[in-house]
């Protein structure tokens, strides 16, 4: 999912990035006077976490490997903002520490992991415990099509964005088929550990699936 | 502790399997077959480069690697728990 420098042309590196900082300030001034002490650990412990995780690729055979994004349930735990933040610190660290993912398409790689993957796990998840109760069943399946469908229309973000690119050479006629076949398969692994660490959390810890309280 | 472990078995499935059947994502395999140059070596600004540590074999490096973005990370979080308790 990480894009690597010399895939987006110009253009879409450039729009990329304007998406990405204007998302980012309008979810900075959402969170302003919400981080307090218990937040910002949550926050920087579930960052570390998902970090921690995401290095651990699973390989399969035929070359190719899955590894848990996270965004879901980031977004699910801690709402659009702060799982925007969370992920961002992730995709930052990532690119410019071990330069996991390109400098010209950090701001693909944040819109992709960090804006889309959450928004979509997080809106998933809310619509269905909205629509049909907060009971265990519905927290598993909300969660596991949060992360499911989140990896998907992630993976069919990196599909437009490197199909409407210059640089690459061929049109989303095949990369969305591509990119969306994979991620539709690798993502039924990131929909079962989203639900099953949404149900574990809501046996072991319910107080931190509400904590990000008011932030709306 | 948990993330420690987590770090520590990190490369049994980074690494050594990775190497056992070919680690690539997705958009890797896709840009391969496709012959695109991928630039991130020709433009690289970090000694770190994926997860490896020049001089130290790619094992123990991923395990460094990890332990120290996990702890960049947690860093990040104290200082800005600090800067916010200040104002």
């Amino acid at each position: 999912m990480h894009i690597p420098d010399g895939f987006l042309d110009i253009t879409t590196a450039t729009v990329t990035y304007i998406i990405f900082i204007v998302f980012g300030y309008y979810a900075l001034r959402k969170i302003r006077g919400m981080m307090e002490s218990e937040m910002i650990s949550f926050v920087s412990i579930l960052a570390a976490g998902i970090f921690a995780v995401q290095m651990l690729n699973w390989p399969l055979p035929g070359g190719t490997s899955l590894h848990f994004v996270g965004g879901a349930l980031a977004g699910i735990l801690l709402g659009p903002w702060l799982g925007f933040l969370t992920i961002c610190s992730v995709v930052l660290v990532q690119a410019f520490i071990f330069h996991d993912g390109g400098i010209t398409t950090l701001g693909a790689n944040a819109l992709n992991m960090a804006i889309i993957a959450v928004l979509i796990g997080h809106f998933s998840y809310e619509f269905l415990i909205r629509n049909f109760g907060n009971r265990d069943s519905i927290r598993f399946l909300g969660a596991f099509l949060g992360g499911w469908l989140g990896i998907v229309i992630a993976g069919a973000a990196v599909a437009i964005q490197i199909g409407y690119s210059q640089s690459f050479p061929y049109g989303i006629a095949i990369t969305i088929p591509v990119m969306v076949g994979w991620h539709a398969v690798l993502g039924i692994i990131e929909g079962i550990i989203t639900g099953l660490t949404i149900i574990y959390l809501s046996r072991r810890a319910p107080q931190l699936l509400s904590i990000r309280g008011d932030v709306k | 502790m948990f993330l420690a472990i987590i770090v520590l078995v990190s490369p049994i499935f980074g690494i050594i399997l990775a190497d056992i059947v070919g680690f690539h994502e997705p958009l890797d395999i896709a840009a391969e077959r496709l012959e695109l140059q991928d630039l991130s070596k020709n433009m690289n600004w970090t000694p770190l480069f994926k997860y490896n540590i020049p001089g130290i074999s790619p094992e123990i490096g991923y395990i460094i690697s990890g332990l120290l973005g996990i702890a960049i990370i947690l860093g990040a979080g104290l200082i800005f728990k600090g800067f916010v308790k200040q104002h």
